[in-house]
């Protein structure tokens, strides 16, 4: 009975940049596969509830659930529900993709879906019936480079997951991406990065990376033998000159970090008093000068 | 002195607040209540946003002592279950709430019965120590007067030795009528004010005048609770950090982000001692595996952000300060609009208007629609508006903006 009211929701977002140099040649394996991980998911318990999102440089939506979903039919006996989160899922990647403006960057607004899976995860909280537990969890899966822009978006939205305890996973097809990682790591997700098969992302094993590492509910991932995690660099990066340091010096004013002392705060621009080390260094100077003479 | 408090508060809230509460209650066309009962409600919701100041210079770097009545007055039941008990429980989640919305601040408590004060936590930057401590305040038994003049006293002498960057709070909660002082206490109420230390007070029982003239002087806040629920709101309204003191000094501090290490990842890390738990007696807490290395002097602490015990670098993770950047890069109030049925569903949620959802919100940069609940969400929780982070240009162009200033 404890079971029943016990459900698990998981948030696929799926990265479809059209920028993205793999997905370009892969992104319909991709998208079965994830299709497929997405039915996985339904099929383990009756109760699971899913959604899908896309992101890419101008937005993200919704795919699944959506309002107007077209009617449940049979295709070759499959399950109802998987055919029409098949079908809903392809038929909306087509239509944006078509959609897409010509003008493209490299930026994939990942923030953008996952607060936005995070107001959805919230609204599901609150509509629920009293005793129910739903158990959320987020996984992002992006060919895209990292990129510093969204730091800020990212920031809230991993420290609103930990408070929440969402759990955020995040796989790359291709590149380290180390603002994520540091979001799997606060929150408990895994990360994992394609392991790659002569220079090139190993894709037609992406399904099963899938299932093994993320498709498990989280109590059980503890029981498997998982990749070891990855050792996450929490150093800050100086605001001077970006460069990552051990030993800084943090405005009191606004906590902008630098890597040097210097007199004005370049982000509040206030002046710094200084109590010790110039008011002593003249004096000695001094001193030094008259041993000398 | 009657006139002094005619100025600075008009009414008292027994005398305004409810006040012909019979009118805001309208019928609608159908005879029911519900509609302009639900509009209470939302308005209850929305109100600690409105009243949220935006722009000014904070003090982010937060010192505050609690100073807690444990007097005999505590046992009263007139807060369920008793006034200590409640208050225990409430300062619970406000020290919790606390430390996750100001990472890099320090907390302490100081307890005053029997007419002494008595330090029970030492400033620190981990929310469990203080709730330790408070927790274990239950078996001890409430007793005699308190003393508010000793507990300042003694507030002030480990507040006074702080550097001039960071800000001074101390907050009191009184349950007591009286209070037994050693000496005038107006000259220490003069100390606590030249030394820029921002005292409030959350009462219990009634308003003490000179619990009002201590918050007035100093800045603070002064408030007496109603039941549980407003003492609550009363709490959390200290959790934001104040408008910096304009005589509070800017400096750059000196701070160590320590390389986060895991288990057997490397061979510099064996098995060491923790600073954090040195001084425990059992062998067994005092070795652990994984931990934070300082930086400048290498010994080992198993949690951040920490004060490294033996160098004195503060020890912090890059997360931690961008915990609070949220405190200086503040979302805009959104715009409430009627819902006119111009979009079918919350942008962020993906939540269908229906009737019952009279208000909708408009945020002013990225024109995107959002539910009630969203827009509390947003801006209480999330800050970061889901419609401004999946617009491209804006997300351009903040960046831009932030580079220039």
């Amino acid at each position: 009975m404890a079971t029943d009211i016990e459900k698990s929701l998981l948030i696929i977002v799926l990265d479809i940049n059209p920028m993205q140099k793999l997905i370009k040649q892969v992104i319909t394996q991709v998208l079965s596969s994830t299709i497929v991980f997405a039915n996985a998911h339904l099929m383990q318990r009756s109760n699971n509830i899913l959604a899908f999102m896309s992101c890419h440089d101008h937005g993200a939506e919704f795919l699944y659930p959506k309002d107007d979903m077209p009617g449940v039919r049979q295709y070759d006996g499959q399950y109802e529900k998987f055919s029409q989160l098949e079908h809903t899922v392809r038929k909306q990647i087509h239509k944006i993709v078509g959609e897409m403006p010509m003008k493209h960057s490299n930026e994939t607004l990942i923030s953008g879906a996952l607060s936005m899976g995070l107001c959805y995860i919230t609204r599901l909280e609150r509509e629920k019936y009293a005793g129910e537990k739903i158990n959320s969890r987020m996984i992002v899966i992006t060919g895209s480079v990292d990129s510093a822009t969204q730091y800020m978006h990212y920031m809230n939205i991993f420290f609103t997951a930990q408070k929440m305890g969402i759990i955020l996973d995040v796989c790359s097809l291709e590149h380290e991406l180390t603002l994520l990682q540091q979001g799997c790591d606060l929150t408990g997700g895994n990360y994992l990065k394609l392991p790659q098969n002569n220079g090139k992302p190993n894709i037609p094993g992406l399904l099963q990376y899938l299932m093994w590492i993320f498709l498990p509910d989280p109590a059980i991932r503890s029981k498997l033998v998982l990749p070891p995690p990855v050792k996450v660099d929490y150093r800050a990066a100086c605001f001077c000159h970006q460069e990552l340091i051990d030993t800084g010096y943090v405005c009191s004013v606004c906590l902008s970090i630098f890597c040097k002392i210097r007199p004005i705060c370049t982000t509040c621009h206030t002046m710094f008093k200084f109590a010790v080390p110039l008011a002593h260094k003249p004096k000695k100077r001094k001193k030094a000068i008259d041993m000398v003479q | 002195m009657a006139d002094d408090e005619m100025e600075d508060e008009k009414e008292y809230r027994w005398e305004s607040g409810y006040e012909k509460t019979w009118e805001a209650i309208k019928e609608d066309d159908q005879g029911m209540l519900e509609a302009s009962v639900a509009d209470i409600i939302l308005k209850a919701k929305r109100k600690r946003q409105l009243d949220r100041k935006q722009g000014s210079r904070l003090g982010m770097m937060r010192h505050m002592y609690l100073i807690l009545d444990c007097s005999e007055s505590m046992t009263n039941q007139d807060l369920k279950p008793t006034r200590f008990l409640c208050s225990i429980k409430l300062l619970e989640d406000f020290i919790e709430e606390f430390f996750y919305q100001n990472p890099i601040s320090q907390l302490g408590v100081i307890i005053t019965r029997n007419k002494r004060a008595e330090k029970i936590t030492d400033l620190t930057g981990n929310p469990k120590k203080p709730i330790k401590d408070l927790q274990a305040l239950q078996q001890t038994s409430f007793t005699g007067e308190p003393s508010l003049q000793n507990s300042l006293e003694l507030a002030l002498k480990t507040l006074k030795m702080l550097p001039a960057h960071a800000s001074r709070e101390i907050l009191v909660i009184m349950g007591s009528l009286t209070t037994c002082d050693p000496g005038d206490i107006g000259e220490t109420i003069q100390t606590v004010k030249a030394d820029g230390i921002r005292c409030s007070v959350i009462g219990l029982a009634a308003e003490l005048n000179v619990c009002k003239i201590l918050a007035v002087n100093t800045g603070g806040e002064h408030g007496v609770v109603l039941d549980d629920k407003h003492f609550k709101e009363k709490l959390t309204a200290h959790i934001d950090p104040p408008p910096a003191a304009t005589r509070l000094d800017a400096a750059l501090v000196k701070m160590g982000f320590p390389h986060h290490a895991l288990q057997a990842s490397t061979t510099e890390l064996s098995v060491a001692v923790c600073m954090c738990h040195a001084d425990q007696p059992n062998e067994n807490g005092r070795y652990t595996n994984p931990g934070y290395l300082c930086p400048q002097c290498f010994s080992k602490h198993c949690e951040l952000p920490v004060e490294c015990r033996s160098c004195g670098l503060t020890l912090v993770s890059a997360p931690h300060l961008a915990r609070s950047y949220h405190y200086l890069f503040p979302i805009q109030q959104f715009q409430e609009l009627e819902n006119q049925q111009m979009q079918t569903n919350c942008y962020a949620c993906q939540k269908r208007f229906t009737d019952v959802d009279k208000k909708v919100y408009n945020c002013g940069k990225c024109k995107k629609i959002f539910c009630v609940d969203c827009e509390i969400f947003i801006h209480e929780s999330l800050h970061t508006c889901p419609g401004c982070a999946t617009n491209t240009d804006l997300t351009m162009q903040k960046i831009s903006n932030n580079k220039s200033t």
